[in-house]
């Protein structure tokens, strides 16, 4: 029994996934469960976003009544970031938003939303008013047995309101802007009067290691992180331009968008966050 | 189909790829240009003139990753209407809004709404096509599209079918899109083999890498198509998201993944997805070399030799076994277990089979063949004692 007691000590507990009936539906299980092998066979090349996303596995069911069809996909990712991750990398803030698990919309057919690790989606091509209140129903009870935090994720509250733009926080979980030491994020867009800039906010695992990759950085631009007397850093990173960047503790601050002359708005900002 | 031995084949296939590139006549069948040492080969009867390398952008979304990309020499960018829920094809529409629209290239891919297995249902329609390809058109703030796929096509029967052929044609002829093709990454040998016979298509984006259970016939395949003018582009050409193993601790040499493809001169362009300066550093270097060196094929040859957990689903397996045991299936299950740490999902599985006991007891020798090289017997015969622990012990 080797196997048995080796796997023990690592197994996670996962929900088992049970689909709802939904009156007057027939609910059809033809799809296997995707994994992260197979994921490809399923939604093409979008697999990658969702694999970089601590994707685990994928259920499908469709309910159908006559010819209507309503599709359920329930992806199961590896914590509540991941799956906030890849639900904000689909969201597009001019959906309608709903309270549906953590947050959830409707757009043209499709109903989306995130609750736990799970990432849910229903689609229909219906355009019956019947089948579209159906499809609500369906993810309200779907949202009501995955179990699981039904809150955004913690991180966001740090992003300060003023000129944030709404619904469009994202999580990357590889090489944010485009630089593979910084390894995950969260960024948020603001607009402030006609200023256009992100801030990107990693939380590291230690003081210590917010240190290296702050370093890492400041040193493609040739600067040491002893250079500044505040522990505010601008510099111009060859690929994304004019950085903003800070950091206190396990926490890093990084802006980007706005020009060297703007660092009245960016130590706003950056201050907000680390204070 | 055939079964082949990948480390076998993947000998011929460097040697002889070697031997190609250094053909002169072979050079000259596929049009390759040298601008500026990026090497450019011409995407079939499209007359497009494409770099190697090209740009998946499909889980990219750093706008300032493919403006870097388009400033080394990359020309061609892929993406789809589904990708990221369409914000993928947005930031190229952003991107791209500002630049002459002549000095770079967009392929994006529109879903058939055909069923799993790829078969033409009542949502298979060109009025949703179009309504798709519509609003891809407008995310990308573009007139028209330089490549319009159909986005996985797995049956040839949907190569036929003429509602969404003319609807594609149709586009073609208005401008909206100047090529039109389909992307295809199951089933690929028999749907690229029935797209040379039709004469319909400009261009086929398909998976190909060294590690494929079916590479000879899909080789083969994609030179059919090309012999017929049809450009062949390639993707999921790291055959596995540039790791050899699951957890992502061993990196694979992608160089040499991608160079392999573009061994075969009738691939005119690849599509690696991006997400990082550095992978488009490497990758830009192979914009301008294309040929193999020796560590690079020492590097394949590693590679291939590593099975993996994951089972194809070749089902060659399928006929030897005496007992007919679902031997892609117990392959899963092994795959939870020790793959995943997920020991209650292959015992679910286990019991959805009906496994009880060692159902490989029974034989003294095993002449069960894997064409990934998966000691089957010991596989089966690990993994079955899973069944006997009692439920409640794993979770």
């Amino acid at each position: 029994m080797g196997l048995s007691f080796a796997l023990l000590s690592c197994f996670t507990y996962a929900q088992e996934v049970t689909f709802p009936e939904l009156e007057g539906f027939k609910k059809i299980t033809k799809y296997p469960v995707y994994v992260p092998e197979n994921l490809w066979d399923f939604i093409d090349g979008a697999a990658d976003t969702y694999l970089a996303l601590g994707f685990v596995d994928l259920h499908v069911v469709e309910y159908k009544k006559g010819k209507e069809i309503i599709k359920l996909e329930i992806y199961h990712h590896s914590n509540h970031t991941m799956a906030f991750g890849i639900y904000a990398s689909e969201r597009s803030p001019s959906y309608r938003f709903m309270n549906l698990g953590s947050q959830g919309y409707i757009a043209d057919g499709a109903i989306n939303f995130f609750k736990g690790n799970y990432y849910v989606k229903l689609r229909t091509y219906s355009k019956k008013p019947k089948i579209l209140h159906s499809e609500e129903s369906l993810a309200q009870m779907v949202a009501g047995t995955l179990e699981g935090e039904a809150d955004m994720p913690s991180m966001l509250s740090q992003f300060p309101d003023e000129g944030r733009k709404k619904n469009e926080e994202t999580y990357i979980n590889e090489s944010v802007l485009g630089q593979e030491f910084l390894k995950s994020a969260f960024k948020s867009d603001y607009q402030v009067d006609n200023d256009n800039f992100s801030i990107f906010l990693i939380k590291s695992e230690s003081p210590k290691e917010a240190l290296k990759t702050a370093t890492t950085y400041l040193a493609t631009a040739g600067i040491e992180a002893g250079q500044s007397d505040n522990g505010k850093f601008v510099f111009t990173d060859g690929y994304n331009g004019t950085i903003f960047l800070s950091w206190k503790e396990n926490t890093i601050v990084i802006i980007s968008g706005l020009a060297k002359d703007q660092a009245g708005i960016a130590d706003k900002y950056t201050s907000a966050i680390l204070q | 189909m055939k079964r082949i031995n990948r480390r076998g084949f993947l000998r011929t296939g460097i040697t002889g790829a070697g031997a190609i590139a250094l053909s002169p006549s072979v050079l000259s069948a596929v049009s390759p240009v040298q601008e500026k040492n990026v090497i450019y080969r011409t995407l079939g009867k499209t007359g497009l003139k494409v770099p190697v390398v090209s740009f998946g952008v499909m889980r990219s979304d750093n706008s300032s990753l493919c403006k870097a990309a388009y400033d080394k020499g990359i020309k061609l960018f892929d993406t789809a209407n589904g990708y990221q829920g369409g914000n993928n094809e947005t930031m190229l529409g952003n991107l791209f809004k500002d630049h002459q629209r002549d000095s770079f290239l967009l392929a994006t891919k529109v879903p058939p709404n055909t069923s799993r297995e790829g078969k033409i249902t009542d949502q298979t329609t060109p009025e949703r096509f179009l309504e798709l390809f519509k609003t891809s058109l407008s995310r990308l703030q573009m007139d028209y599209v330089d490549i319009l796929y159909i986005h996985d096509v797995s049956n040839p029967e949907l190569l036929e079918y003429k509602p969404i052929v003319n609807a594609l044609e149709k586009l073609k002829k208005d401008g909206k899109t100047r090529f039109i093709g389909f992307s295809t990454h199951r089933n690929e040998p028999v749907v690229i083999n029935a797209a040379a016979d039709s004469g319909d298509w400009d261009v086929i984006l398909t998976s190909y890498n060294y590690k494929q259970a079916y590479v000879t016939e899909l080789t083969a395949a994609i030179k059919k198509a090309a012999d017929a003018g049809i450009g062949i582009v390639a993707m999921k050409t790291l055959a596995g998201g540039g790791f050899l193993d699951r957890e992502r601790t061993k990196p694979m040499n992608t160089t040499a993944a991608l160079k392999w493809v573009l061994s075969n001169p009738a691939v005119c362009t690849t599509i690696p997805g991006m997400t990082s300066f550095d992978q488009l550093e490497l990758n830009s270097k192979i914009l301008e070399d294309i040929t193999l060196n020796e560590q690079e094929k020492t590097d394949l040859l590693a590679d291939i030799s590593e099975p993996g957990l994951f089972c194809s689903g070749c089902k060659q397996c399928s006929q030897a076994c005496p007992y007919n045991l679902p031997i892609p299936d117990l392959m899963r299950a092994y795959m939870y277990a020790y793959g995943y740490s997920q020991p209650s999902l292959a015992l679910g599985l286990l019991k959805d089979l009906g496994i009880s006991g060692n159902p490989c007891s029974n034989c003294d020798v095993c002449n069960v063949q894997c064409s990934r090289n998966f000691q089957i017997r010991e596989k089966i015969t690990d993994i079955s004692r899973l069944a006997d622990i009692p439920a409640d012990f794993l979770s």
